[in-house]
């Protein structure tokens, strides 16, 4: 369902992506992880339509993100890492335009804004300008709007990021139930426990190449220990002047 | 009082910043026409349209410098109650309107009547941001548009309604209608009075997508629709208001300067991204820039308005900007 050869994206001198190599199966949920900077939204813009690759090649349901963007992202939904959300639409708003845009029928698009609002935790909310909500409100939003179209692929960057644990859960849940129906989801998120719980393949890039990938069955010990490994060794410094009682002169 | 001068040099870098964003009228068609003809023999009505964009800027000028600080973070930082009072008490005095309030209240030659007329908008530009309606948005109820654009449409027209050229606009227009209502409006002056209208409109065409914040041009990409349809959702708006704008005028040489404003502006919106901030004049990518669209736009009106099916031409070009800046945006990287 996706599938890159030697994707690789340069600005000017910087290689932010290099020479990426991967397939993700239907169905599949793949969890692509990296440290902050490590080319994973990149990668995420090229597999979308958003970004032409400088070099190598990418399909995603079969055709080709660089010549057919348009087609891509007829098939996919989207949770950019920006969230995408017009501070003058409210919620409600997005999600009837995503709707129009896809050419969802009425009654089809009303029962499933409705579905989606009541399971996110929206429906009080709805008539919220997006510019005034709070940043998980407009993460769900941004949320539904990808899936409001039913895609074949779903693209989420950092989608567990400033969420409540019960809408977590939601978010989780609906991506297991996505993937068992056929669905194939590929997501960025820095929280380990949970896409260790919910992926079925991870992949790891550091610098914009990759460093990892398997099936969640070949890992050969806990994602963390994994992940620090590999894509993020820890810089262990003690802040020796964090002491109690040794705070700012209050006078 | 360590703290409270600490939080006043914030304030001051906040401000002096954001009236950095109120000069963006230097950049806007009107004021750069007025400008340039300040310098003719008898500059006397320019004087007066500067004298004019002064006021509307007033308001926006005169906001709480208080405002800039997040609620939340002025609420976690350890101020006794006695501090967050002093603060309140000092920081109107950051605003220059403040001071210049308080010169015009102390000058002779100042009558109270406009002492009392420059306080109360004073007052009016304190106290609107934290009135619940401008929080919660003023343009929530819009009429609905067919087609499946209907929402983006909507939104670029709360957009437009939010900028201070819209708001030049509408009370030059206003005026006009009332003296053409009492007869006092001449025939020959429909034609420079709808120019005029266009001039206080027309630098928003330059800068489409400049209130749509960072996320706006990721999510209009996301869209599988092509480039033009989302210039034409963004142009739908501005071609509606400069109609409205321009019907007590001269409506074709106004649809024709806002068609040859929007054909020209394309260039500018979707090649050099300019940020916008909401209450402020829209502000050009360059005085070039300006000065050239003000000429093509003003000539165009004037020749529509001798000969009116030139409109169609105007509509030709138009249609054909629109295509091509359409596919110049699907092709840019983010």
């Amino acid at each position: 369902m996706i599938s890159c050869r030697q994707l690789t994206k340069r600005f000017g001198a910087v290689t932010a992506v290099n020479s990426l190599s991967l397939e993700v199966a239907k169905g599949t949920i793949c969890a692509f992880l990296g440290p902050n900077g490590a080319g994973k939204s990149t990668t995420v813009k090229m597999l979308s339509g958003l970004l032409a690759p400088t070099s190598g090649q990418a399909s995603v349901c079969g055709f080709d993100v660089a010549t057919q963007p348009l087609a891509v992202k007829r098939h996919i939904g989207v949770l950019p890492e920006s969230l995408g959300l017009f501070d003058d639409l409210t919620i409600g708003e997005h999600l009837r335009l995503t709707a129009q845009i896809y050419g969802l029928g009425k009654q089809e698009s009303h029962e499933r804004i409705e579905q989606l609002l009541r399971v996110l935790g929206l429906s009080e909310t709805r008539d919220t300008f997006a510019g005034y909500g709070s940043h998980g409100m407009r993460k769900k939003t941004a949320f539904a709007m990808a899936l409001l179209p039913n895609p074949e692929v779903l693209f989420l960057d950092e989608p567990f990021e400033a969420i409540d644990p019960a809408t977590s859960k939601i978010m989780r849940d609906l991506l297991v139930s996505a993937a068992a129906r056929g669905i194939t989801v590929f997501l960025t998120s820095h929280i380990l426990p949970v896409v260790e719980r919910i992926a079925h393949q991870f992949v790891m890039i550091r610098g914009g190449s990759l460093v990892w990938n398997s099936l969640a069955a070949e890992l050969p010990r806990s994602l963390e220990d994994l992940y620090l490994e590999l894509a993020e060794p820890p810089v262990l410094e003690e802040l020796e002047w964090l002491a109690s009682g040794q705070s700012w002169p209050r006078s | 009082m360590a703290r409270i001068r600490a939080i006043l040099a914030a304030l001051i870098t906040a401000v002096g910043r954001d009236l950095k964003t109120v000069g963006s009228f230097s950049g806007n068609n009107l004021f750069v026409v007025s400008v340039v003809f300040l310098f003719l023999n008898d500059p006397g009505p320019f004087v007066a349209l500067n004298a004019f964009i002064g006021l509307i800027l007033f308001i926006p000028l005169s906001a709480d410098p208080l405002r800039v600080l997040p609620p939340d973070r002025l609420a976690v930082w350890p101020l006794s109650t006695g501090e967050r009072r002093l603060l309140r008490i000092l920081s109107p005095w950051l605003n220059p309107v403040t001071w210049l309030i308080v010169s015009l209240a102390v000058w002779k030659h100042v009558t109270m009547g406009l002492w009392a007329l420059a306080a109360g908008a004073f007052a009016i530009g304190f106290l609107l941001p934290s009135l619940p309606a401008a929080r919660k948005g003023i343009w929530r109820h819009l009429p609905s548009f067919p087609g499946p654009l209907n929402h983006l449409i909507r939104k670029n027209l709360r957009e437009t309604l939010s900028t201070l050229d819209f708001w030049c606009s509408a009370v030059v227009s206003a005026f006009c209608l009332g003296f053409r209502a009492a007869g006092l409006l001449p025939g020959a002056a429909l034609l420079p009075m709808t120019i005029i209208v266009m001039l206080a409109l027309s630098t928003y065409t330059q800068t489409l997508f400049g209130l749509d914040g960072d996320g706006g041009m990721t999510r209009y990409r996301l869209l599988p629709v092509p480039g033009w349809q989302i210039l034409t959702a963004k142009d739908v708006p501005f071609l509606l208001v400069s109609a409205l704008m321009t019907l007590p005028l001269a409506p074709a040489a106004g649809l024709a300067a806002a068609l040859t404003a929007l054909a020209m502006g394309h260039h500018a919106s979707v090649t050099q991204h300019s940020h916008q901030v909401r209450w402020r004049f829209s502000s050009g990518v360059s005085f070039a820039a300006s000065i050239f669209q003000v000429i093509v736009m003003s000539a165009t009106a004037a020749a529509v308005h001798a000969i009116p099916l030139l409109v169609i031409l105007c509509a030709g070009v138009y249609a054909w900007s629109t295509w091509w800046y359409g596919r110049l945006m699907e092709q840019q990287p983010l």
